[in-house]
């Protein structure tokens, strides 16, 4: 049956190439796996500057985490262990080791459960329900974490441990215990499993050389400057945990030639993947069970099922069918082996930027199909940036595929102040239009403004100036449904209430001071009495808050709450 | 005639040409066929003065013209719309689809092998339950439900509908403005470019638009649009920039990402890496390399492009038209090969020829590109193609997995590692051009490393570690060099508090090699026991380590 899923997918409305580009060899993928091991010991819970403990941005971040995963991917699978406990609980029974949620797919109600350890409340009913030690050791929360992964049945792919603490020196009295960790650190390393350090702020800093180096994974794929810096606030902790946590699968691993005899391996990744809104899936009306789709093909006149080879493909042209073998098929649309064929160079300022047909995709050499590509590689891309020059290729992606012609364009590597990578080396790899891609506009006769009109314009520009981040717009649409779908899940009465950027975001930045400005004292009053609070945006709420003292926690209805609570009381 | 055909040259070429590309295109030509040539030529010219004709061709030169098929046309379609900024600037515009990714029109459907009639096969789409029995349930006792995460929520078409996302319709809204630098070209996505122009017959709006237009042009500024087609569509955020050409301006409007369609790949710096840096030598090959390659011509005035992408026809179409075409009259006979004249227009321009190939021979000399045999794609599409014949892909597989226990075994351990190391190291050994001491001296370092942890499980591991070095030492002649490494563990047993590992060692009665074991020990059978014995005495006062090993043991047992 599977074949014939897999025959007859083409026959889909949707466009093939689409989807076959979305694909990222799932099947010969497992799923990706990742283990939050949090320090729960005392020192994590102290309160910092920023009037939050490192253990609460821990959780914040986790639970992030959790909820775009289930949007993004959801399919892998996440744990939580909590190491450094009063209480324990795992499979083997070691103490100071708390699991909270072995390795499974995201949930509603493992986000609930994360939810109560948030904020101040969350303090308390750790420390109710959990609470400290200081007598844990770094090895049996590793060893729990190796047994949680091979406690899945599931073929895992990516094995991957984050440890987020802000103690650099764990067994700092006990040498054993400290090489017990060490040893257990590269049995996991030697099993595959990825041991990545969240070092959060600490007085005094934190110094990994003092136990840390020797646990954590530098693999030779990953920059040791990367471990960087400790992380202070939720955003770079978050940022970090993305970096680790994208697993760049290459969508396809092919060769690069250059001329006769001079080929390079690269692999071809998608920077940019439209995430789109789930396809629903069917469920039995009595039970809820989802239930599977079967395609069956059969003859209309006799009834019996047809096997592939019982069809061939046609046409109709003019009244007449031309009818193929679905091997020719495949053969017409056969030029070349897969591959990336150089043509030659062109001057940068050739790039049109009108020129666009489909979102372009990402190369970076590949050492283990062809050695020494880096270095050609590089030396290519740093001529290319030197004499402003893009490449020119034929590009064929899969068997089967006619050729497209992509432009080879170069980017430098750029870091940020705190030496993490912002803008990754390598050529993106844009895809040029043919003659049939551009169409016939009906264009609109040239009038042009005079000088005058011209400025006046340009003043309306500054006004609305902004700078533009891709990462500034989430998508309206996607979210909603994530939202709708959340409430459903954890029983909330109504949705929680999303900000449309693309109503305001840009605009934002223009209207926001404004907005703060004219919230006085009164206005706000005005709100509270009139119970019109819920109209106000988070960020103006939050802004209230800030601006009279008030702790409100993130969601809107208790900012609301926190504000008309210190109003009815002064 | 079935296809469209470019008709841009001679009238009535087309006929002609048709016929003989039918038959066979590169035949010479007759005297009769020239004769007709010279009548043509001589009609066409003497049109000279009236229709502008001033080339005739061959039939030769027709068929080349001609064998590309009309590039796909389609009428634009217009899209009227208001651009709004803020909510005081409202303009009259009117969009068009510039730039697309054209498909083929017509999309293959199924018929059946035997009749080739397309009634004749049917699809039906049936719903049935995850047991075992796969039990159908009709259509109507389903319902629709979505995932999230690992919970299944059922939401109907209905409560979905009411609750989604709601857009007020058509809008092209500018949310703001930015510098051109931050909205890079690899940021596009979707698959159109929009020309926006201001409404026809709107003065109005023509102004302000263009005002707009030199507005942004002259501050190198864009802006960032919230745009949605219609009603039942999904807003985007989109890019549009302006565009001054002779005869018209316009805006040119291109979907970005959100922030869910975004990935933060991180790839390791090809400027510190040891693999990734070339030398001067090799930067001024590349160099080279580029020059020769240059496929534009630059005379100081202007700049000619020799491989213009978007003169290409898209080949996928001519390719399907030609097989099509020939299928059309001989449908019994295999595919035609691919068209020469197509085949050049997709490579290299000639123009190039001549020069690179020098560089690219320095390139070839100064770079070590070595293929590593491991191409993966194919092996995969052999098992995947290979799948219906069961007994082929059973031997494949045993050739396939003989070859990976042998790659694993041999081309992959390349030093003793911790979790295996016993392994490791036999295989290391069996390895012809191994270096035996080097290798055991490895072993050894990981085996004090693991008695360093005082592990029960650890000296168990160690263990096997020695036995098998014993082992093989025998086998390759090196007794002696074992024989010395026992003696230095032992002497290190006090030191490291290790007694307990030494009380294994002695009962499991590991000696010294001894001579009747290898030639070249010489050690006697008395000696080699005596080698255990002698430590047989501190080891019962030591009593305090035992209770360090019954923690260990508990720790074992959980």
């Amino acid at each position: 049956m599977a074949d014939w899923h897999a025959h007859f997918q083409n026959e889909d409305e949707e466009d093939p190439e689409e989807a076959e580009d979305n694909e990222e060899d799932i099947r010969y993928a497992g799923r990706d796996s990742l283990i939050f091991l949090i320090d729960a010991s005392e020192a994590m819970f102290e309160m910092n500057n920023e009037d939050t403990s490192a253990f609460d941005m821990t959780i914040q971040c986790v639970h992030r985490v959790y909820t775009s995963k289930i949007i993004s991917s959801e399919r892998d699978l996440l744990a939580v262990v909590f190491f450094g406990t009063q209480k324990h609980k795992n499979s083997v029974d070691f103490k100071h080791v708390y699991v909270l949620h072995d390795l499974d797919t995201p949930g509603a109600k493992r986000v609930l459960e994360l939810d109560q350890f948030e904020g101040e409340k969350g303090k308390r009913s750790f420390k109710d329900q959990i609470g400290h030690s200081t007598d844990g050791s770094l090895a049996d929360a590793l060893w729990v974490c190796s047994n949680l992964f091979s406690d899945v049945r599931l073929k895992l792919s990516h094995k991957r441990i984050m440890l987020f603490t802000n103690n650099d020196n764990p067994h700092a009295k006990d040498s054993s215990k400290a090489r017990m960790a060490r040893t257990k650190a590269s049995d996991l390393r030697e099993t595959g499993i990825i041991l990545d350090l969240m070092h959060l702020r600490k007085p005094g800093g934190f110094d990994t050389s003092l136990f840390y180096r020797d646990i954590v994974s530098v693999t030779e794929d990953e920059d040791g400057a990367a471990q960087g810096r400790e992380s202070a606030k939720l955003d770079d902790l978050l940022r970090k945990v993305w970096a680790r946590d994208y697993k760049k699968k290459a969508t396809t691993r092919l060769n690069l030639k250059l001329g006769e005899g001079v080929e390079l391996s690269v692999g071809v990744y998608n920077l940019i993947r439209s995430a789109r809104k789930p396809t629903a899936i069917r469920l039995y009306r009595e039970t809820n069970e989802p239930v599977k789709t079967k395609t069956r093909w059969f003859n209309g006149e006799t009834g019996s099922l047809l096997l592939p080879s019982d069809t061939k493909k046609a046409q109709v042209y003019g009244r007449r069918q031309i009818v193929l073998e679905k091997e020719e098929i495949e053969e017409l649309m056969r030029f070349d082996a897969p591959g990336l064929v150089l043509i030659g160079f062109k001057p940068l300022s050739l790039l049109k930027k009108h020129h666009y047909i489909r979102t372009s995709q990402f190369i970076y050499p590949e050492e283990t199909m062809i050695t020494g590509s880096s270095t050609l590689f590089s030396a290519l891309l740093t001529k290319c940036l030197e004499k402003e020059v893009f490449a020119v290729a034929r590009y064929i992606p899969r068997r089967n595929t006619p050729p497209r012609f992509v432009a080879l364009v170069p980017q430098g590597e750029q870091l940020d102040d705190e030496q993490v990578q912002t803008i990754p080396p390598g050529f993106h790899l844009m895809f040029l239009p043919y003659a049939d891609d551009k169409r016939k506009v009906d264009f609109t006769e040239k009038t042009v403004a005079n000088e005058d009109q011209t400025e006046k314009m340009k003043q309306v520009v500054q006004k609305l100036r902004f700078k533009y981040r891709p990462e500034s717009f989430e998508n309206p649409v996607i979210q909603k449904h994530f939202r709708n779908l959340e409430a459903l899940a954890l029983d909330l009465k109504e949705p929680e209430e999303m900000e449309d950027l693309t109503r305001s975001a840009a605009g934002g930045a223009e209207k926001k001071p404004k907005l703060m400005e004219s919230m006085g004292t009164d206005e706000i009053r005005q709100h509270v009495q009139g119970g019109t609070l819920g109209k106000l945006t988070v960020p103006v709420l939050k802004e209230v808050c800030k601006q009279y003292g008030l702790k409100g926690g993130g969601k809107k209805q208790e900012l609301i709450d926190a504000i008309t609570g210190h109003f009815t009381e002064h | 005639l079935p296809f469209p055909l470019n008709t841009s040259s001679i009238g009535d070429g087309g006929d002609a040409a048709e016929r003989q590309w039918k038959t066979s295109p590169r035949k010479e030509l007759t005297a009769q066929q020239k004769e007709g040539m010279r009548m043509v030529k001589k009609v066409m010219l003497s049109l000279d003065e009236v229709g502008g004709l001033d080339e005739v061709f061959t039939f030769r030169e027709s068929v080349e013209r001609l064998s590309i098929f009309k590039k796909i046309e389609r009428k634009p379609m217009t899209w009227p719309c208001q651009l709004t900024i803020g909510s005081g600037i409202t303009i009259n515009i009117v969009g068009y689809k510039a730039m697309t990714e054209e498909k083929v029109k017509k999309s293959w459907m199924s018929v059946d092998a035997k009749t080739l009639r397309k009634e004749d096969v049917r699809r039906e789409t049936v719903y049935c339950l995850n047991d075992d029995n796969e039990t159908e349930v009709s259509k109507e006792d389903t319902i629709q439900g979505f995932r999230y995460g690992s919970d299944i929520i059922p939401f109907s078409q209905v409560d979905q509908e009411q609750m989604k996302y709601k857009t007020d319709g058509k809008c092209f809204s500018v949310l703001g403005f930015t510098k051109s630098a931050q909205v890079l070209q690899h940021y596009y996505v979707g698959r159109q470019v929009l020309q926006v122009f201001a409404a026809k017959d709107d003065e109005h709006a023509a102004v302000a638009l263009s005002a707009l237009i030199h507005a942004l042009q002259e501050l190198d500024m864009m802006a960032i649009v919230r745009y949605i087609y219609d009603r039942r569509s999904n807003p985007q955020v989109g890019v549009a920039f302006p565009m001054i050409k002779d005869k018209y301006e316009c805006l040119v409007y291109i979907q970005l990402p959100f922030m869910e369609d975004l990935r933060q790949f991180t790839f390791t710096s090809l400027k510190n890496s040891k693999r990734g840096t070339a030398s001067e030598e090799q930067l001024s090959a590349v160099d080279a390399l580029i020059d020769s390659m240059s496929l534009v011509v630059d005379d100081g005035e202007e700049i000619e492009d020799l491989f213009k992408v978007s003169k290409i026809p898209n080949p996928h179409f001519q390719r399907l038209f030609q097989c099509l075409h020939f299928k059309a009259f001989q449908p019994d006979k295999p595919l035609p090969p691919i068209d020469p004249h197509l085949k050049t227009m997709l490579d290299r321009p000639q123009e190039l020829n001549a020069s690179y190939i020098l560089s690219m021979e320095q390139l070839k000399k100064l770079f070590t590109l070595q293929d590593s045999g491991k191409k993966k794609e194919q092996k995969i599409a052999q098992q995947i193609f290979k799948d219906n014949d069961t007994e082929e892909v059973a031997s494949k597989r045993g050739r396939t997995d003989d070859f990976n226990i042998v790659t694993l075994a041999e081309g992959n351990v390349t030093a003793v590692g911790s979790l295996t190391p016993a392994k490791d190291f036999q295989t290391l050994v069996r390895q012809k051009n191994s270096n035996f001491r080097e290798v055991t001296n490895q072993l050894m370092e990981r085996v004090y490393q693991f008695l360093e942890v005082k592990n029960r499980e650890y000296y168990m591991k160690s263990m096997d570690c020695i036995k098998i070095c014993r082992e093989e030492a025998g086998k390759a002649g090196e007794s002696k060099f074992f024989n010395m490494l026992l003696k230095t563990l032992k002497a290190n047993v006090e030191a490291k508090g290790l007694q307990d590992f030494w009380e294994l060692i002695v009962q499991d009665s590991i000696t010294l090699i001894t001579k009747d074991e290898a030639a070249d020990s010489a050690v006697n059978n008395d000696e080699a026991k005596q080698f255990l014995a002698a430590e047989e005495k501190p080891m019962e006062t030591s009593a305090v380590p035992e209770d360090d090993g019954d923690v260990d043991d508990l720790l074992d047992m959980m």
